[in-house]
C-alpha cells in the first residue's frame, strides 16, 4: 500500500448543489500533486473536505491506510495533515513567532497546571517550541524580520510565508497549499517555488491548489484536473498538457468560442 | 491608626471581590465567548458556602473551595450546550441561566431561605480574630480596634485572592493553553487546522470563569455575611461585563482596573449623591467612544513598559 492520502467516490452536496462528486484518486507519499481547474470548479471543497472543516456527503478518504473521514480537525492536523488558506488566515494580532509556535500545539503537551506552575518540563518544552519556530521562520525565509512583529502588519507575501511556517510547525506528513502564490510577482513566485521544493525535500508530501500554470507544471509529479466538482483527468504536467478535456475546462469548446 | 477606615477598606475589599469578577468574564471572553451568566455562577459559590458554613458548620476555606468547583462543574454543564451558540445569542442565553437561577433560589425556600437569603454567615474577620484572640493575641497590640483589625483581615485575604487570581490567569494567557484560547479568539477555523481542539478549550474556559464567579461569591459571602437572590440580578452580570468593557478585554490587567475603578468612583462621588450615577453613565459612554477597547490594551502596557525603561526610578 503505496498510497498516502486516498479517496474513495468522495462527494460533497450542500443541499441540493453538488460541490464535488464521485472524486478518486491517490496521493503518494514523497510527491508533488498539483489540483487544477477553474475557479468553482471543487478545489477548495477537497481541502475542506480532507481537513474535515466539513464531512463529505459521501465516500471516503483515508490517510495512512487509515480512514479519516470523520474525525474532528484538530485530530486530522494530529495525524499528520496540515494546510494554508486562499485567503490567508493567520491570527493577526498575534506576533509572527505565536502565529507559528499555534502551529506547534499538537505536538507538545503542557496543560494548564503545568502552564501556571511553569515545571521544568514545560519550560524545556517552550524552549523547544522556540527553537522549532525559529528554524521554521528560517526556512519560508522570515528570519530576518522582526519575531515580535503583529502578523497583520506583514507585507502580502510574507503572510504568505508565515502561514505556510505556522503548518509546518505541526510536522504534518502531507501539506495542502491552497494557491500559495496568488496575487505575486515573478520573484516571489520562484522564491515559493524554491520553498515548496525544499520543503518536500524534507519529506512533506504536497498537495498544491494553484493557478500559474508555469509553476505547477514546473513543481507537481502529477496533476489532479477537476470541473464542475468531478475529476476530468489525471496524470504527469505534459499528459494533462495535452488532454483534450482539460484544453475544453479552460479553454472551452471549439463551438464555445463565439460566445466566450 | 485612625486612618485605617473600616469603611475605605470595605470599599476596597468589594474592589477586589469585583476584580476577581473582572477576570472571570476575561477569561470566558478569552476565547470569543461573551457569557453574562457570571452573576450566576456567583450566586452558585456564595451559596453553596454560606449554606456549609451556617448549616454544616464547615470550615471557611473548605466551603470556599466546594463553592468555587460547583460553580465550575456548572460551569462544564452550561458551557457544552453553549458551544453551540455564540455571540449575543449566547449572551442571552447565559443570561437566562442566570435569572433561572435567581428564580430557583428565590423559590426553594427549605434550602436557600426565598428571597430573604441566608443571613449571619460567618464573617471571615470575625472568625481569625476569634482564632487569634483564643491564642492570646489582641489587635489592640498593633494599636488596632477590633473591627479595624476585622475589615483590614478581610482584606489582606481578598488580596491575595486576587494577587493569586491575576498571576495564575497572567502565566495562563502566556503559556500554551494561553496561545490556543487566543488563537479560537482570532479565528476559530484557523485554530482547529492548526490542531487546536476548539470543543475542550472553550469549555475550559468557560468553566474556569465560572470556577473564577464562584470564588468570587463565597468570598463575598463570607465578607458580608448575607447573601441574598438580590445580590446575583441581571444588573450585577451587566455590572460584571462593564469592568471588562470599560477596562479592557485583550489584557488582564483591563477588567481587574475596570473593577478596580468603577467600584470606586461610584463611592468617591457621595458628595454630589444623585449626579454621580450621571457622571458614571457619562463615563463609560466616553470610553467606548474613545477607547471601543477599553481604557488599558496591550499597547498602551508596551508603551508604558517602554517610558518605565527610558526613565529609571
Amino acid at each position: 500500500m503505496s498510497s498516502l492520502l486516498s479517496l474513495r467516490k468522495v462527494g460533497k452536496s450542500f443541499g441540493g448543489l453538488s460541490a464535488l462528486s464521485g472524486i478518486t484518486f491517490d496521493v503518494r507519499p514523497g510527491e508533488i500533486v498539483g489540483v487544477i481547474g477553474p475557479n468553482g470548479a471543487g478545489k477548495t471543497t477537497l481541502f475542506n473536505v480532507v481537513t474535515a472543516v466539513f464531512p463529505p456527503t459521501a465516500g471516503e478518504v483515508a490517510f495512512d491506510g487509515e480512514r479519516i473521514s470523520g474525525l474532528p480537525p484538530h485530530a486530522i492536523t494530529r495525524r499528520g495533515i496540515t494546510r494554508t488558506f486562499q485567503n490567508i488566515r493567520l491570527f493577526s494580532t498575534m506576533t509572527l513567532e505565536e502565529n507559528v509556535m499555534v502551529g506547534r500545539h499538537c505536538r507538545t503537551g503542557a496543560g494548564v497546571w503545568r502552564g501556571v506552575l511553569r515545571t521544568p518540563g514545560q519550560r524545556r518544552e517552550e524552549r523547544g517550541i522556540r527553537g522549532k519556530t525559529r528554524e521554521l521562520l528560517d526556512l519560508v525565509g522570515l528570519s530576518g524580520v522582526d519575531r515580535e512583529m503583529a502578523a497583520g502588519s506583514l507585507p502580502y507575501g510574507h503572510q504568505r510565508r508565515l502561514e505556510i511556517a505556522r503548518a509546518l510547525a505541526a510536522e504534518p506528513r502531507l501539506l495542502l497549499l491552497d494557491e500559495p502564490v496568488a496575487g505575486m510577482n515573478d520573484a516571489e513566485t520562484q522564491d515559493v517555488f524554491g520553498l515548496i521544493k525544499r520543503v518536500q525535500s524534507l519529506g512533506v508530501t504536497i498537495l498544491l491548489i494553484e493557478h500559474d500554470m508555469s509553476l505547477v507544471m514546473k513543481a507537481c509529479d502529477r496533476l489532479v484536473v477537476f470541473n464542475f466538482g468531478r475529476k476530468i483527468a489525471e496524470g504527469t504536467p505534459e499528459e494533462i498538457r495535452d488532454d483534450p478535456q482539460v484544453i475544453e475546462a479552460y479553454l472551452g469548446a471549439v463551438e464555445g468560442d463565439a460566445d466566450a | 491608626m485612625e486612618w485605617l477606615n473600616p469603611y475605605h477598606l470595605q470599599v476596597a475589599s468589594f474592589m477586589l471581590i469585583n476584580a476577581i469578577l473582572g477576570v472571570s468574564i476575561y477569561v470566558t471572553l478569552s476565547t470569543g465567548q461573551l457569557s453574562l451568566g457570571n452573576a450566576g455562577f456567583m450566586s452558585i459559590g456564595a451559596y453553596t458556602a454560606a449554606l456549609l458554613s451556617t448549616q454544616h458548620h464547615v470550615p471557611i476555606p473548605v466551603g470556599i473551595l466546594a463553592g468555587s468547583l460547583l460553580a465550575g462543574a456548572a460551569g462544564i454543564l452550561v458551557g457544552i450546550p453553549a458551544l453551540r451558540l455564540s455571540g449575543v445569542y449566547l449572551a442571552i442565553a447565559t443570561l437566562g441561566f442566570g435569572e433561572v437561577l435567581r428564580a430557583v433560589l428565590i423559590n426553594w425556600d427549605s434550602l436557600t431561605g426565598g428571597a430573604v437569603g441566608v443571613a449571619a454567615i460567618p464573617q471571615m474577620g470575625r472568625v481569625i480574630l476569634v482564632w487569634a484572640r483564643d491564642r492570646g493575641f489582641s489587635p489592640e497590640s498593633l494599636g488596632l480596634q477590633s473591627n479595624q483589625f476585622i475589615s483590614l483581615t478581610v482584606f489582606l485575604v481578598l488580596l491575595l485572592g486576587t494577587v493569586l487570581t491575576v498571576v495564575f490567569f497572567l502565566r495562563l494567557s502566556r503559556s500554551r493553553v494561553g496561545r490556543a484560547y487566543a488563537a479560537i479568539r482570532l479565528d476559530e477555523s484557523a485554530a482547529s487546522a492548526a490542531g487546536i481542539p476548539i470543543t475542550y478549550y472553550k469549555v475550559l474556559a468557560f468553566s474556569q470563569g465560572a470556577l473564577l464567579s464562584g470564588f468570587a461569591g463565597a468570598l463575598f459571602a463570607h465578607s458580608t455575611s448575607y447573601v441574598s437572590p438580590g445580590d446575583f440580578t441581571y444588573h450585577r452580570a451587566v455590572e460584571i461585563l462593564v469592568f471588562a468593557v470599560f477596562g479592557g478585554s485583550e489584557h488582564i490587567i483591563g477588567p481587574v482596573f475596570g473593577a478596580a475603578f468603577l467600584t470606586v468612583v461610584p463611592e468617591a462621588l457621595r458628595s454630589i449623591s444623585g449626579y454621580r450615577y450621571i457622571l458614571y453613565g457619562l463615563l463609560l459612554v466616553l470610553v467606548v467612544i474613545y477607547r471601543p477597547q477599553g481604557v488599558i490594551d496591550p499597547a498602551l502596557l508596551r508603551r508604558l513598559r517602554r517610558s518605565g525603561r527610558e526613565t529609571p526610578a
